[in-house]
């Protein structure tokens, strides 16, 4: 039954592609958090006076020495790239997950579609796994051109302002190839899940949005210092997060049945 | 094998409502049967308990020997499905739809497109094929239910209402299909309906329902009978001979009661023997509709007593 998985898969990517209004929503918070944001870090420090920089450079200086780079705009650059702009990363996943998921059944079930889907020969588990799938390929999706964008942009600005190119971290390698996927797996698992049980499209979202707390308070931590995410933390966490995400996906769809969903 | 088979089904909603009362009933291959009762009879909880998509409360079904509330989707491979609420994707073309829905029953891409296309002929939809459903009116989207139901060549069809909202010239056309692939290719149809002058065009048996009891079934001969057991005979002649006990009905038109048809060449001969001019006889066999408003008078007047 894989064809027919692969069928619904296309059809809800090819659902939300068609769909002008949630296309563009799906763009607004990475263009934000990966070009606008950092863009406005990176343009305020080429610019900022010299002078209004010895409070920052004393800072600094509590950084260790790997930390520090030839110059104070590109020492705060890399943090900003290497420290901050992973965490913040973490809410890409989760928000395009909420976007696509959030409408997986409870969508189809406003637009009368829900009985027609379940009349095909798929179990229940085979119509969850490939609406899971559909909202997690497209969270992967954006989540890469993102990342590519933000590349571009910030290495581009960087040139040209400071002459120089910054390396992205390992942090962002285990963020792209294991915490990104399993956050977002474990979003997009828990958003349909409770999509299967909302009774509108709005109610669904309104619970998604609390998915996007832990990573705020995470990203708070980084900001404040309070902590760290080194790239052993974050790898710790993208394991635990990878188990959670397979369990989620294996438990989920257990207790529902097509009289649940229909109601 | 009997295409479906339904023994002592019963389904009480959570909320209390007994929807269906130990029903049994069964289809052969090639049968159109006829569900018919009025709105909230039970016949859709009929077709839901019959997909799988609801759980009886009690008793058993089958679709082909599969058990559709122990293994829906091997039941749904096997039977198509057109219900008011099982609706296609407004922001697909007809033909995205049905290749989506093809795919989705395991058709190749190539078969999918190729049935979808011929469906779609024989539905009259070949020109709007490329239209958003959106832009379908009832009837057509109706259609496009129906081709949908029928891309993975089911051997059941279940159809709640499917002729509701055509015009009547496509209700034609969606009856003759519905008969020749009953015929022709074998496939056991299930129409739930209230349209009972609809039902009698094609179904060749019936079961008619009320508040989730089967009030009765069987082919229209046999229906008749057991409702009707003595029909009307109509003769238009010169005058009828008193002994038989015609009633004058109108100028020319006299009218008795008789229990089989075989009375009718007798009766015939008797009154051409008596020298009068005979100029039709008509037997005036009650209408499917007239079978169940006995049925369902016979019901009020017993719950009255």
């Amino acid at each position: 039954m894989k064809t027919a998985m692969y069928a619904v898969i296309k059809k809800d990517f090819r659902g939300v592609a068609g769909n002008r209004r949630l296309f563009s929503t799906l763009f607004i918070v990475p263009l934000v958090l990966t070009i606008a944001m950092p863009s406005v870090f990176i343009i305020t420090m080429h610019f900022v006076p010299d002078g209004l920089n010895v409070n920052v450079e004393k800072l600094l200086s509590l950084l260790p020495e790997t930390a520090r780079m030839e110059s104070l705009e590109l020492t705060v650059s890399g943090m900003v790239f290497n420290y901050i702009l992973p965490v913040f990363f973490l809410v890409i996943p989760i928000m395009t997950a909420s976007i696509m998921a959030a409408s997986a059944f409870v969508g189809e079930k406003e637009r009368h579609t829900l009985e027609t889907l379940l009349y095909c020969p798929l179990t229940l588990r085979q119509i969850f796994q490939a609406k899971v799938w559909a909202s997690f390929l497209l969270s992967m999706l954006v989540s890469l051109i993102s990342f590519t964008a933000m590349l571009l942009v910030i290495e581009t600005e960087l040139f040209f302002l400071s002459g120089r190119l910054l390396i992205p971290s390992v942090s962002w390698l285990v963020v792209m190839l294991l915490l990104s996927p399993a956050i977002s797996l474990i979003a997009v698992t828990l958003i349909v899940r409770e999509s299967a049980k909302a009774q509108s499209v709005e109610e669904s979202q309104q619970a998604a949005v609390f998915l996007v707390l832990p990573i705020i308070l995470l990203a708070a931590g980084q900001f404040t210092g309070v902590l760290l995410m080194s790239v052993w933390i974050l790898l710790g966490l993208g394991i635990v997060c990878a188990i959670l995400a397979w369990i989620f996906l294996q438990k989920s769809m257990g207790r529902f049945t097509y009289e649940r969903l229909l109601q | 094998m009997e295409a479906v088979s339904i023994q002592n089904l019963s389904k009480t909603y959570p909320g209390g409502k007994e929807a269906l009362k130990r029903l049994s009933l069964s289809l052969s291959e090639g049968e159109v049967f006829g569900f018919l009762g009025p709105n909230g009879a039970g016949k859709t909880t009929t077709v839901k308990l019959l997909t799988g998509v609801l759980a009886p409360s009690g008793g058993r079904c089958d679709i082909m020997g599969v058990d559709p509330n122990v293994q829906p989707e091997k039941a749904h491979l096997l039977s198509g499905i057109v219900t008011e609420h099982a609706q296609m994707y407004d922001h697909l073309t007809g033909m995205e739809n049905l290749i989506f829905y093809a795919a989705a029953f395991g058709l190749g891409q190539k078969e999918g497109k190729e049935r979808s296309e011929s469906l779609l002929r024989e539905l009259e939809l070949t020109e709007a094929k490329d239209r958003k459903l959106a832009a379908y009116s009832t009837g057509m989207r109706q259609r496009l239910s129906l081709a949908r139901a029928l891309l993975h060549r089911p051997k059941v069809l279940f159809l709640d209402e499917p002729t509701s909202g055509l015009d009547p010239e496509s209700a034609q056309n969606v009856n003759q299909m519905i008969h020749n692939m009953a015929r022709k290719e074998g496939i056991a149809v299930f129409l739930c309906t209230h349209q009972l002058r609809y039902a009698q065009e094609i179904c060749t048996r019936y079961g008619l329902i009320e508040q989730g009891a089967l009030l009765a079934s069987g082919t229209i001969e046999e229906l008749r009978d057991r409702i009707f057991p003595s029909k009307s005979l109509r003769i238009c002649a010169s005058a009828v001979p008193e002994r038989l006990n015609f009633s004058k009905c109108g100028a020319n038109e006299f009218e008795t009661k008789i229990r089989v048809k075989k009375e009718i060449p007798g009766l015939v001969r008797k009154i051409v023997e008596a020298g009068e001019d005979i100029y039709s006889v008509t037997l005036m066999e009650p209408s499917l509709e007239d079978i169940y408003f006995a049925l369902t008078a016979g019901r009020k007047g017993d719950q009255t007593i």
